[in-house]
């Protein structure tokens, strides 16, 4: 069983969040290693900045480097990574989301992990074998930062820790590894393990955007996404890719919560109602038949 | 000029990108026109014409242009391919429905106008808001006398612009490079939405007198994904004009205020999954049906020499003028 800490942050300035992630870090008994070298990996799917639930908050990242600074070093070297994607370049979302702005004046690296040397590494999930390039930058860094944000997603269920790592893959026409995600979730997160999630439920994007206020640490990211799942009202055990990564050994659907109420968040958090999981069953289900092709 | 008997009417596709396929789509469903031919760069926007029955299939739209039995076609390409396209699709003898606006600015626009006139073909842009029947409601009130002399007017048009969902809401769609760069567009949310808002606004209350405007940057971009605008009408009336790029949600509205009285309409988009099922089913979704009329339109208005031309090249150029004047009286 992993803990995972929940702490509720009402305000998104950057103090308040700080104080909430370093009493979260608390919470699961954290204690943080001696680093040179940290990434951090926010959630930057899309043009769509922080206010829609989608995209991490540059204030959270901006705490995360404030404590770090604070708690390993002044001097530690500190990327915020991302890589291009289908419908995403990151020359763009770097500035459209308000990460260039954080870079400059957090003295921080951005790297799009899409343009950067990488090595090729191979892994198995269930006995299949995936071959992904891994950027050095996160191979080669003392510590990795997750910063997911939790959220619905047609073709996953649920979009949180494991999810995010699918990001740190270079290759960017991810469209690609859609027909296998779930496997390529779980391979991810394998060939590039991270060591600390934070997850950024400030504001989220369940049926509809809702200020949440929700900060949630865990090492383990199956429990974080787990304890995410729970509170979106999704069994975590009916998410296939949470199963296979604890059947893949990267942590546990069984959870342990320390701080904030479960109940509370999961109460208040924007779930879909029946006619809208209805009918996003029959889109699945068209997909899954081709005829999406027929959509814009 | 080419002769359009009473057959169906042979149109072209060029581009099919996003508003494209809506053209395409839309096209397929007039019955006094049929679609013989698409251009696109991609292929895979070629499949997707090819799944619709659309046989000849071109990545090079000036092949298309040489086709002889072709009458008309509709272009949707990004703004900067505009007047290139269109003065050779007029030169070639083709009727021409362009996608809004214009062109990227008045002086592309005015060698569109006048290569429509020198080859005497017939030329609208595409402008749906006009075929909005809570805005055709609007104008036949505001004619009909209900409201008096209008004063003030406010117009709105607030959208994601480029950054849009699929239909079915979850997936995010790519946003075409080119919109992100303001030399290929002319600008930003201001031209995009504005030539909508202006065109509007001048259907309502005539011709503008003077513009102002004030530019707004929340993404950071290099060009407004915001503005708002002053405007004054030769009428005596004034308005403001919102636009943005920067919202999930969709507003977009006119509201008059009269000497007699006040009324307001919006046109607002059918919920995300609907318009997916309308769209697998093969069916026009409520937020598109303007698109269709203004092809339907398009159309009639080929067939008919007697038929008015609601939206002339003209009065595009006139919006763009408006738009540049906007750009150009800015309010720090």
């Amino acid at each position: 069983m992993s803990l995972v800490g929940l702490v509720e942050c009402r305000d998104r300035n950057v103090n308040s969040v700080k104080k909430s992630v370093k009493e979260a870090l608390k919470l699961i008994d954290y204690s943080f290693p001696r680093a040179k070298k940290i990434v951090i990996k926010p959630n930057m799917c899309y043009y769509w900045d922080y206010s829609t639930g989608q995209t991490t908050d540059p204030n959270f990242v901006a705490a995360l480097i404030e404590m770090f600074r604070e708690e390993i070093s002044p001097d530690v070297e500190i990327s915020i990574v991302e890589s291009d994607a289908s419908a995403m370049k990151c020359k763009y979302v770097f500035k459209y989301l308000g990460y260039e702005k954080l870079a400059k004046e957090y003295d921080v690296k951005l790297v799009n992990l899409s343009e950067v040397e990488a090595e090729k590494a191979t892994v198995k999930v269930e006995g299949e074998v995936f071959e992904f390039s891994v950027p050095k930058i996160i191979k080669y860094a003392d510590l990795r930062v997750n910063v997911p944000k939790m959220k619905y997603m047609s073709f996953t269920k649920i979009s949180a820790a494991l999810k995010n790592i699918f990001g740190c893959n270079p290759y960017p026409r991810k469209f690609r590894y859609h027909s296998e995600i779930d496997k390529v979730i779980v391979a991810l997160n394998k060939i590039m393990p991270f060591n600390l999630h934070v997850l950024d439920g400030l504001t989220v994007c369940g049926a509809k955007t809702l200020r949440l206020g929700l900060v949630m640490a865990s090492r383990d990211p199956v429990a974080t996404d787990a304890v995410a799942a729970t509170i979106m009202g999704v069994n975590p055990k009916s998410v296939a890719h949470l199963k296979l990564a604890e059947r893949e050994g990267l942590g546990k659907i069984e959870f342990a919560v320390k701080g904030g109420d479960l109940d509370y968040f999961r109460r208040r958090f924007p779930r879909k109602s029946i006619s809208e999981k209805v009918l996003a069953f029959g889109y699945r289900v068209a997909c899954k038949l081709g005829l999406d092709k027929r959509i814009i | 000029m080419l002769v359009i008997n009473m057959e169906k009417l042979k149109l072209g596709v060029i581009g099919l990108g996003f508003i494209g396929k809506v053209h395409l789509r839309n096209c397929l469903k007039l019955k006094s026109a049929r679609v013989v031919a698409a251009a696109d760069k991609s292929k895979k926007a070629l499949n997707y014409a090819n799944e619709f029955g659309v046989k000849q299939l071109f990545t090079d739209y000036q092949k298309l242009l040489k086709l002889k039995d072709l009458d008309a076609v509709i272009i949707a390409l990004p703004t900067y391919l505009h007047a290139e396209c269109a003065i050779r699709a007029m030169e070639a003898g083709k009727h021409v429905f362009l996608e809004k606006p214009l062109a990227r600015n008045p002086r592309e626009g005015w060698k569109i106008v006048s290569a429509a006139r020198r080859n005497c073909v017939k030329f609208m842009v595409g402008y749906p808001l006009r075929f909005v029947p809570e805005f055709v409601r609007l104008k036949s009130r505001l004619e009909s006398g209900f409201l008096g002399d209008i004063q003030l007017a406010y117009a709105v048009n607030i959208t994601a612009g480029p950054f849009l969902h699929r239909a079915e809401s979850t997936i995010p769609r790519p946003v075409p490079e080119w919109w992100l760069n303001k030399e290929l567009t002319g600008g930003g949310a201001l031209i995009d939405l504005g030539c909508h808002m202006i065109n509007l606004l001048r259907w309502f209350l005539g011709e503008i007198s003077d513009i102002k405007s004030r530019l707004g940057y929340h993404f950071n971009f290099d060009f407004e994904d915001y503005a708002t605008c002053i405007v004054d009408f030769k009428c005596g009336a004034s308005a403001i004009v919102n636009v943005g790029w920067f919202s999930q949600d969709t507003a977009i509205g006119i509201e008059l205020h009269g000497s007699i009285g006040h009324d307001r309409a919006y046109h607002s988009p059918s919920n995300k999954i609907i318009t997916a099922i309308k769209l697998l089913l093969g069916k026009t979704p409520k937020f598109y049906i303007p698109h269709l009329k203004e092809l339907s339109y398009f159309v009639d208005y080929v067939k008919n020499d007697d038929k008015e031309n609601r939206l002339s090249g003209e009065d595009a150029l006139r919006d763009l003028e408006v738009i540049a004047e906007a750009y150009k009286n800015q309010i720090r």
